[in-house]
């Protein structure tokens, strides 16, 4: 017994930096989304992170491109949105990738919706209603206290996977923890006059921050999820949008301006776009500042 | 938090007991994937090579289930049912199983599988921008080549995408012709081996790149003897290119392959527009071999002359996506092959040139209406034809992911 654990696992180490061609013990994080690769910033600031996505790209639509599967290939941890948000192109990634440690949620693979409650799970789903998911919304990065919920587990699982670090991964939570739940009451008292407001937005992105903040969709962009804007649809939001208590119509870095700017010319509503995730606009650069910017541009249009 | 850490344990434990639920969500041990694709068309003209013929026609209706079999195993079937000439047939174009758990970047799959030479033979019909594949797919791989055998892969941990495979199969598809029934056929007639290379330029680019290499140990044909041969009894229509096969029309003894793809999107969303350029070369070498009955000297001549000789084939693809619900796409591509007549081969050539234009209006849903200009010479009696296709191809059942 006395041989074994540590020659074992210096022995361990040598072979496993080889094959990772690096002598680097940190991890290596793979992000679907970049609010996820932004929250293992924050967790785990040693870590080398990549985002598969921008805020630019939508998350449903990727290609499983080479690029991604050589990164996925290297990952020890792969951190996504999950509820079917990336079906259409995580599955032929890890396929491709051939790495065991980012296949299992035993192991390296880590899907936020799997650790809170999502909103508008569905029980029975048929394409004629357009992509929607069963799972309920996986776009939950935009609700404070879920986020923090997903902070905790994802922490958990830097440990899991890299148990010598786990004091640091601990302090960052912690630090990450108190910094967050400090900031929501600011966020609430800066959003306090957007409570009851009334807006069209595209898809259902914001769904979890207009559950955050107390405001409502009273119509979508889309007229099924996943089906692009269409002139009909548009149409009739024109006579929705003059009943006079609409705020604003809003859509997402990722989404296409013309629909949003075609109801904005006939309506007189103010068009804004919000940012979907860090680096949506130029003033997101972490968690922080996404969630400054997206309530400052909503507050400025009361 | 004590309500996370819960839901935590939960999850693990129900991952422990179900980790089926760990690979991809939608799909468990209740719950595989199935999926339909419905293809059906009205064509104005016959397209060579096995393509599609006049009139109404369905093409491949596909039946899939996919599901992981436990933590190491992953497994497909895919059905195709084909209707031709009245008869409806089954044919299983997939039933494999795939390595989920090996370490290191390896991966076997085993059963009946598409092989991972080319480009596009790895890619299932229904996801071309086109009605039929090029020209050089019909001629020298059956449409698309999947076979019984086994395969090997490895990817490398690297940035710049980098994997290797290899393969080994049956290969009766790939059988050059035997008129009398007389070859001893080796029972592994396929190997093959590939390499792809891939990454991206920028936030909007993409690309991959690969080499293939197809060793078919029956694939040379036999050219009989003068004794032998007729001229006059063989003529071209004796040669069933047109019937519906999954064989490779042309084969030979080796066979290479270069592909390329390059993709383009504004800052990598592929949501709006995208456009895809995308091409393939392929060279079939060691297509005869000379049944020797005549005198020496000329035998020499003529051999080495003719042992010159291979098929070849390619095509250069663009599509553009303009809109979530319109895509166009141009191609052209030739073959140029030998057909052997008696003692002496005879030089065919085609060449396609296909524009489309296609409707979405959602993921799962294609309306494709495409306009074909082929001209044959020596090919089947293929002169210089516009055929023009109306086609849809849908999908029923779980979201497929789509491979670069």
């Amino acid at each position: 017994m006395r041989i074994n654990s540590k020659t074992l696992i210096a022995i361990g180490a040598l072979f496993s930096s080889f094959l990772a061609g690096s002598a680097n013990a940190q991890l290596n994080v793979f992000a679907c989304e970049p609010e996820y690769a932004a929250l293992s910033q924050e967790l785990a600031p040693d870590a080398k992170v990549y985002s598969a996505t921008s805020a630019l790209q939508d998350p449903h639509q990727v290609q499983a491109r080479p690029s991604l599967i050589a990164k996925m290939r290297q990952a020890d941890l792969v951190v996504c949105a999950g509820a079917d948000l990336e079906i259409g192109w995580l599955p032929m990634l890890q396929m491709k990738a051939s790495n065991n440690k980012v296949r299992s949620t035993d192991n390296g693979l880590f899907y936020a919706a799997e650790h809170i409650e999502t909103l508008d799970q569905l029980e029975n789903v048929d394409r004629s209603m357009g992509d929607v998911h069963a799972k309920g919304n996986p776009h939950l990065h935009f609700d404070p206290s879920r986020l923090l919920q997903v902070a905790d587990a994802l922490s958990a699982k830097m440990t899991q996977l890299d148990p010598d670090s786990a004091t640091s991964y601990q302090a960052n939570l912690a630090a990450f923890s108190e910094k967050w739940q400090k900031a929501i009451p600011q966020w609430e008292e800066k959003a306090a006059g957007l409570k009851g407001k009334k807006v069209i937005a595209y898809h259902s992105s914001f769904r979890y921050l207009f559950n955050w903040l107390g405001m409502e969709q009273v119509a979508d962009l889309e007229p099924k999820p996943g089906i692009p804007p269409s002139s009909s649809h548009l149409a009739k939001l024109v006579s929705r949008s003059q009943e006079g208590d609409v705020m604003a119509i809003l859509f997402t870095s990722y989404q296409d301006d013309r629909g949003a700017n075609w109801l904005g010319e006939r309506t007189d509503l103010p068009v804004i776009m919000l940012p979907m995730s860090v680096g949506g606009n130029d003033d997101s650069k972490d968690l922080f500042s996404l969630y400054d910017s997206v309530i400052s541009l909503l507050t400025e249009v009361q | 938090m004590s309500y996370s850490n819960k839901r935590l344990s939960l999850v693990a434990a129900a991952c422990a007991l179900v980790s089926t639920h760990a690979f991809a969500e939608d799909s468990s041990l209740t719950n595989p994937n199935i999926s339909a694709v419905l293809d059906g068309f009205y064509q104005t003209g016959d397209r060579g090579l096995g393509g599609r013929n006049e009139g109404f026609g369905l093409g491949e209706t596909e039946l899939a289930i996919s599901a992981n079999i436990d933590d190491m195993f992953y497994g497909k079937v895919t059905a195709i049912l084909e209707s031709h000439d009245g008869e409806t047939e089954i044919e299983l174009e997939e039933a494999f199983i795939q390595t989920m758990g090996l370490p290191g970047g390896l991966g076997i799959r085993a059963g009946r599988f598409l092989s991972d030479v080319g480009y596009l033979n790895n890619q299932h019909l229904h996801t071309d921008a086109f009605v039929d594949r090029p020209g050089a797919y019909r001629a020298f791989m059956g449409g698309h080549y999947f076979d019984d055998g086994v395969r090997l892969t490895y990817v490398a941990p690297t940035d710049l995408y980098w994997t290797m495979g290899v393969e080994a199969f049956k290969g009766d598809k790939m059988r050059a012709e035997d008129e009398h029934g007389e070859r001893d056929f080796d029972t592994v007639g396929v190997y093959s081996a590939f390499t792809k290379f891939g990454g991206d330029i920028g936030l909007s680019s993409s690309w991959q790149v690969g080499l293939s290499y197809l060793r078919n140990s029956n694939g040379q044909g036999v050219v009989e003897g003068e004794d032998e041969h007729e001229h006059d009894v063989i003529a071209d229509d004796d040669h069933d290119h047109e019937g519906h096969t999954h064989s490779a029309s042309y084969t030979g003894e080796n066979t290479y392959i270069a592909d390329f793809v390059y993709k383009w999107a504004p800052n990598g969303n592929y949501k709006y527009q995208h456009l895809t350029v995308s091409g393939e070369y392929f060279r079939v070498n060691d297509i005869f071999s000379f049944e020797e009955e005549h005198d020496h000297e000329e035998h020499d001549d003529h051999g080495e002359e003719s042992h010159n000789d291979y098929h070849e084939g390619w095509y250069l693809s663009s599509v553009y996506q303009f809109s979530p619900n319109w895509s166009a796409g141009l191609r052209y591509g030739e073959v140029d092959t030998f057909e052997a007549h008696g003692d002496h081969l005879d030089a065919q050539k085609l060449k396609e040139t296909e524009l489309s234009l296609a409707w979405h209006h959602s993921h799962f849903s294609t309306v494709r209406l495409q306009y074909t200009n082929q001209k044959g010479t020596n090919f089947d009696g293929f002169e210089d034809d516009n055929i023009v296709t109306l086609q849809y191809v849908m999908t029923l059942g779980a979201h497929g992911a789509h491979q670069f």
